[in-house]
């Protein structure tokens, strides 16, 4: 009643998130415990190469299942966040009414939707790729067969989709139990930081202010008031440097299987991570967007104010990447490939091709979002409430 | 019904100052208008008085009950079982139909006649519409009938004819009167139009934070009879 689903197919990223994971995962456990069901007939010269090729299996399950899982677990937290943030005036006339934070918080279930639909086609997907998985990844004189087995969609279905309706649901409560008066007055939840004594210091300064100031300032108050968007345009950055450089580096570590897997998860991530955090920038500023335009304000202007501030954070997100990739593929290779002394080192190669194509990437969703700025119309956003 | 003694609200830190000892009384079945200029403190007062907010000190009982002793999950309960909202801005939820804009309050009293109570606003042919496809009138119809849908004992009013142009308000005004009539709750409504407060049997002036004056109206006008 609170949150439609429509709310919740606009978490698209994170139904896409949950498709790559469950995809990925599927096959290759399926894989893990079909191959271990044929143990018995591995051989002394096969066993190199089935342990081999278990390991990889494992090796992507853990990255790619852990991975996803946290980032689409932040991601969440990430929209509930924005949106009660962005319906604090509807949720807050809710608990005027009398509904409590828990009853209010119950119907966040509905967050859990995307996930129901992101893991069953991952899972569906991950069936279907299968059989191609299965004739990659063979040990010479021994077969695999492919069996089904029933708790395997259950558990990559059913267990996201409730684990992450819980968590919904547990950080609404969390995010509501806020006073109702300030919800009513449509106040964003102030951090301590921005103490009484900044505010008076910024009202000082604003009186002294020379008119050409307004765009910088408008610019840093953007910043510091949606700390969650920077850190979350550092994140998507993140994951772009950190999923692409790994799956450049799987090639390196005759891995090539997973490379282009990763590869795409990496990209379809970064994109969907990237997108979500540039449309809540916009999304947040489109009433200050609008009144900018209505005083004369240049689209260019408007975009450069508002977006940025973020390059810098962008970039910081992008070298955490790199280091982040790094360190995890070493410590998995020492997990699941210990006996083979596999060499890796940090590639240079990649991380320029990478950067490049980031900064490419970056240009390109600015420029998408100028041509949003662009269209905004005046009286459609002032209309609204 | 409501009593409020020596009440003192003041924000950020007590910095802001809002209310400034605030003492009244509103009996039962009483329509009181709460009057006063822009920034004198009448949504505060109004938030203290329906377990909103707490004040800072002094006291508010609510039917024998002293609310501003309550912490939130009492207030929370206080204002579920006791009390109806009506604001300026709609607060309606976007995404739902009318009816079931009313039936977040029907629901909250376990009300289910709620039909009944749209149809007494006038909007049983809009029931399916959303809040977007009606007009600021009806939206605060909408309101209206959510907030009596619950069934409170006190209706609170903050400027709820404040987004509306006269005929509109008018018609607005009437609707509630009427059904504070056929259902006997209190009202307490804030408003900085003297015309309006013409309508009320009691008017509690404010300004500054202080009570200036209580007048007791005995002949309340319509909602077609004040100027506006
Ligand atoms: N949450 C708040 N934080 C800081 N100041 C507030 C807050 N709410 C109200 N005020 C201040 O208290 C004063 C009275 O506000 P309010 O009660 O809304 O007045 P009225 O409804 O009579 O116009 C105003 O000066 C307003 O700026
Ligand atoms: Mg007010």
């Amino acid at each position: 009643m609170v949150v439609s689903i429509k709310d919740s197919v606009k978490l698209a990223g994170i139904s896409v998130i949950c498709f790559c994971a469950v995809f990925v995962c599927t096959f290759f456990i399926n894989y893990c415990v079909d191959a271990a069901a044929v143990a018995d007939s591995v051989t002394q010269e096969m066993s190199a190469l089935y342990q081999g090729q278990l390991a990889t299996a494992k090796f992507s399950c853990a990255l790619s299942g852990g991975c996803l899982s946290l980032i689409a677990f932040v991601m969440l937290v990430f929209y509930i966040k924005l949106y009660i943030d962005g319906h604090g005036r509807q949720l807050g006339i809710l608990k005027a009414m009398g509904y409590k934070n828990g009853e209010i918080a119950l119907k966040f279930w509905v967050f859990g939707f995307g996930v129901l639909i992101g893991s069953a086609l991952g899972c569906g997907a991950g069936y279907a790729a299968m059989p191609m998985i299965y004739s990659q990844m063979t040990v010479e004189g021994l077969t695999i067969p492919v069996k089904f087995h029933f708790w395997l969609p259950i558990a990559m279905i059913a267990l996201p989709t409730l684990v992450f309706s819980a968590l919904s649901c547990g950080y609404a409560r969390f995010a509501l139990g806020r006073d109702v008066g300030s919800m009513l007055k449509g106040e964003i939840k102030k951090s301590k930081a921005l103490s009484d004594k900044k505010l008076s210091e910024q009202n000082k300064a604003s009186k002294t202010e020379k008119p050409r100031a307004f765009l910088l300032d408008m610019g840093i108050k953007t910043l510091s008031s949606k700390k969650m968007l920077v850190f979350f345009i550092a994140f998507a950055s993140f994951c772009f440097s950190a999923m692409v450089q790994m799956g450049g580096s799987m090639y390196d570590l005759n891995a090539a299987a997973m490379g282009p897997i990763i590869l795409a998860i990496g990209l379809v991530l970064a994109v969907t991570v990237m997108m979500i955090a540039m449309t809540a920038v916009f999304n947040s500023n489109t009433k200050n967007l609008a009144i900018m335009k209505a005083f004369g304000y240049s689209a260019r202007e408007c975009a450069v104010t508002i977006f940025t501030g973020y390059i810098p954070f962008a970039f910081i997100g992008f070298g955490v990447g790199t280091a982040y990739q790094y360190a995890i593929l070493r410590v998995m290779i020492d997990l699941f490939f210990k006996e083979y002394s596999l060499i890796f080192d940090f590639d240079v190669a990649i991380f320029f091709i990478t950067l490049a194509a980031f900064t490419v990437f970056y240009a390109a969703v600015m420029l998408f979002y100028f041509l949003k700025i662009k269209q905004i119309s005046i009286k459609a956003v002032m209309a609204e409430n | 019904m409501i009593k409020a003694q020596n009440v003192y609200k003041s924000f950020n830190g007590g910095r802001i100052k809002v209310l400034n000892g605030v003492s009244l009384e509103i009996a039962r079945g009483d329509f009181a208008v709460i009057l006063g200029a822009s920034g004198s403190g009448k949504s505060t007062l109004m938030s203290v008085l329906s377990g909103l907010e707490r004040a800072d000190s002094g006291t508010v009982c609510f039917d024998g009950m002293e609310i501003s002793g309550f912490n939130d999950k009492q207030l929370t309960e206080f204002r579920r079982k006791y009390t109806g909202f009506i604001f300026q801005q709609y607060y309606l939820l976007s995404h739902l139909s009318v009816e079931n804009n009313v039936r977040l309050g029907a629901d909250l009293a376990g009300n289910k006649d709620f039909r009944e109570i749209i149809k007494a606003v006038g909007l049983e042919e809009k029931c399916k519409r959303k809040p977007s496809e009606l007009s600021g009138g009806e939206q605060q119809r909408v309101c209206i009938a959510r907030a009596l849908a619950k069934k409170p004992q006190a209706l609170f009013l903050d400027e709820p004819t404040g987004a509306l142009d006269e005929q509109t308000g008018r018609d607005v005004l009437d609707y509630i009167v009427k059904l504070k009539r056929e259902q006997g709750f209190t009202m307490i409504m804030v408003t900085h139009n003297e015309n309006i407060a013409q309508m009320a049997d009691t008017v509690i002036r404010i300004n500054s934070g202080r009570i200036e004056e209580v007048i007791k109206n005995t002949s309340p006008k319509t909602a077609y009879e004040i100027g506006w």
